[in-house]
């Protein structure tokens, strides 16, 4: 269907346009796509989980089941990245709630302090560090309530009774919670343009 | 959208949309809620614009470099693996049973051989008013009586240690639906499981194996797909 392509080519088409010669078996494909996203999905199981080596056997293995997968990836059921890094969290959750059965470790959202290599300042990493903030600053602006039962939520994986137990609060008000904050950021990520009023 | 489409009429629309997204929802809510969104455009719509924020949350994680040497390790798995065929290899539908294209992608020369086999000695089957499925693997086969379906599986390797397998749903337009049946089979490859809840309007049952205690999204490919007409 496709001819050879070079692989600084495949760098310059859209994920999308990877993923269809992904999906031909293309590993040159897989490698454009793992070198675009493997950062924030280490980073998410990362945070997830707190532990390094726990992070990286996640994100290996959810590229290669992505690899193995490929041929049922959607794109009307959402991007490249949403499928990959609901694929990192849901491996990254189950692996956190494992190891809450068998210990009491703190749920809070600060793993070892591990020393990471210092990232390269490529254009890239500097726009993916730019979008961080960015996002990172409508989280951490909301009202500590909500922020706190979001980041239960999604970077702990409890369900809204699980949280409303933790916190000593009514199931109702973890829900209404999670959704003044979600809205919140979503005006505050949409930006002034796409308000609407 | 028709105006009988627009509003459930439910005074609580929406609430649950956010809880939705974070996959927050206790199991039975969430199907509860996917049921909903089948007939509600405003909770429809709340859920596409909250997805759009939980999608960029993981960026709201500590951002770290790719650790030294997995990159390395990733594509050397890669390239060790027999990886998916190209279009000019792979099966169209029309010239091998669908047991064999499951069985393709589940990557197994063994699995294939057996599903051929299987295949041709299920080709009538299914207690009198009952509809049979032929599965994507011939060891599998969904029974459908007055909505209701029951999943019938042979031959099918038990699920990997801490793992189980987890059945889902499909409909149109719509994410997986997980369900609360999480089952292994015995040391003969068999199981019986039912379906819970209507499968009107479903159109795919889908299994995969999953981690223990099952998981909200689907982390495999599914080993078991049976088409609903």
């Amino acid at each position: 269907m496709f001819g050879r392509i070079g692989k600084s080519t495949l760098r310059d088409l859209a994920d999308e346009d990877v993923m269809a010669r992904f999906q031909d078996g293309d590993a040159r494909a897989f490698e454009v796509i793992f070198d675009r996203h493997a950062a924030v999905a280490f980073s998410l199981a990362y945070r997830i989980c707190g532990r390094r080596a726990i992070a990286e056997d996640i994100v290996q293995e959810s590229f290669l089941s992505l690899w193995r997968s490929g041929a049922r990836y959607d794109p009307t059921r959402g991007s490249v990245r949403s499928w990959i890094l609901g694929t990192v969290h849901n491996r990254a959750i189950d692996s956190f709630r494992k190891e809450r059965l068998t210990s009491s470790r703190n749920v809070g959202d600060e793993g070892l302090a591990e020393r990471l290599p210092a990232p390269q300042r490529t254009e890239a990493e500097i726009e993916r560090r730019d979008d961080a903030r960015q996002v990172r600053a409508a989280l951490i602006t909301l009202p500590e309530e909500q922020r706190r039962v979001i980041e239960l939520a999604y970077f702990g994986g409890f369900s809204h009774t699980e949280i409303a137990d933790l916190l000593g609060l009514p199931a109702g008000t973890v829900k209404g919670r999670m959704r003044l904050g979600l809205t919140k950021m979503r005006v505050a990520l949409a930006g002034p343009a796409d308000v609407m009023l | 959208m028709t105006s009988r489409e627009a509003m459930s009429g439910n005074p609580g629309c929406g609430l649950d949309a956010a809880a939705y997204v974070l996959n927050a929802l206790e199991p039975d809510e969430a199907e509860a809620f996917h049921r909903h969104l089948e007939q509600c455009a405003v909770c429809r719509d709340e859920v596409g614009s909250l997805r759009d924020v939980v999608d960029a949350l993981p960026m709201a994680a500590p951002q770290h470099p790719v650790p030294r040497g997995l990159h390395r390790r990733v594509l050397g798995a890669v390239r060790r693996e027999p990886g998916q065929a190209p279009p000019s290899a792979r099966a169209s539908p029309a010239r091998w049973p669908v047991a064999v294209r499951a069985a393709a992608l589940a990557g197994g020369l063994a699995a294939i051989i057996v599903a051929v086999v299987v295949a041709v000695t299920l080709a009538s089957g299914g207690s009198p008013g009952a509809r049979v499925v032929q599965a994507s693997t011939g060891n599998a086969e969904l029974r459908i009586a007055g909505g209701r379906g029951e999943l019938i599986v042979r031959a099918l390797p038990q699920a990997p240690t801490g793992q189980i397998y987890e059945v889902w749903l499909a409909r149109p337009n719509h994410p997986l639906t997980p369900t609360p049946t999480l089952f292994d089979v015995t040391t003969a490859g068999q199981a019986s499981v039912g379906i819970p809840g209507d499968l009107n309007g479903v159109s795919e049952v889908l299994v995969t194996a999953e981690p223990a205690g099952g998981t909200r999204v689907p982390t495999h490919a599914p080993v078991i797909v049976a088409r609903v007409d």
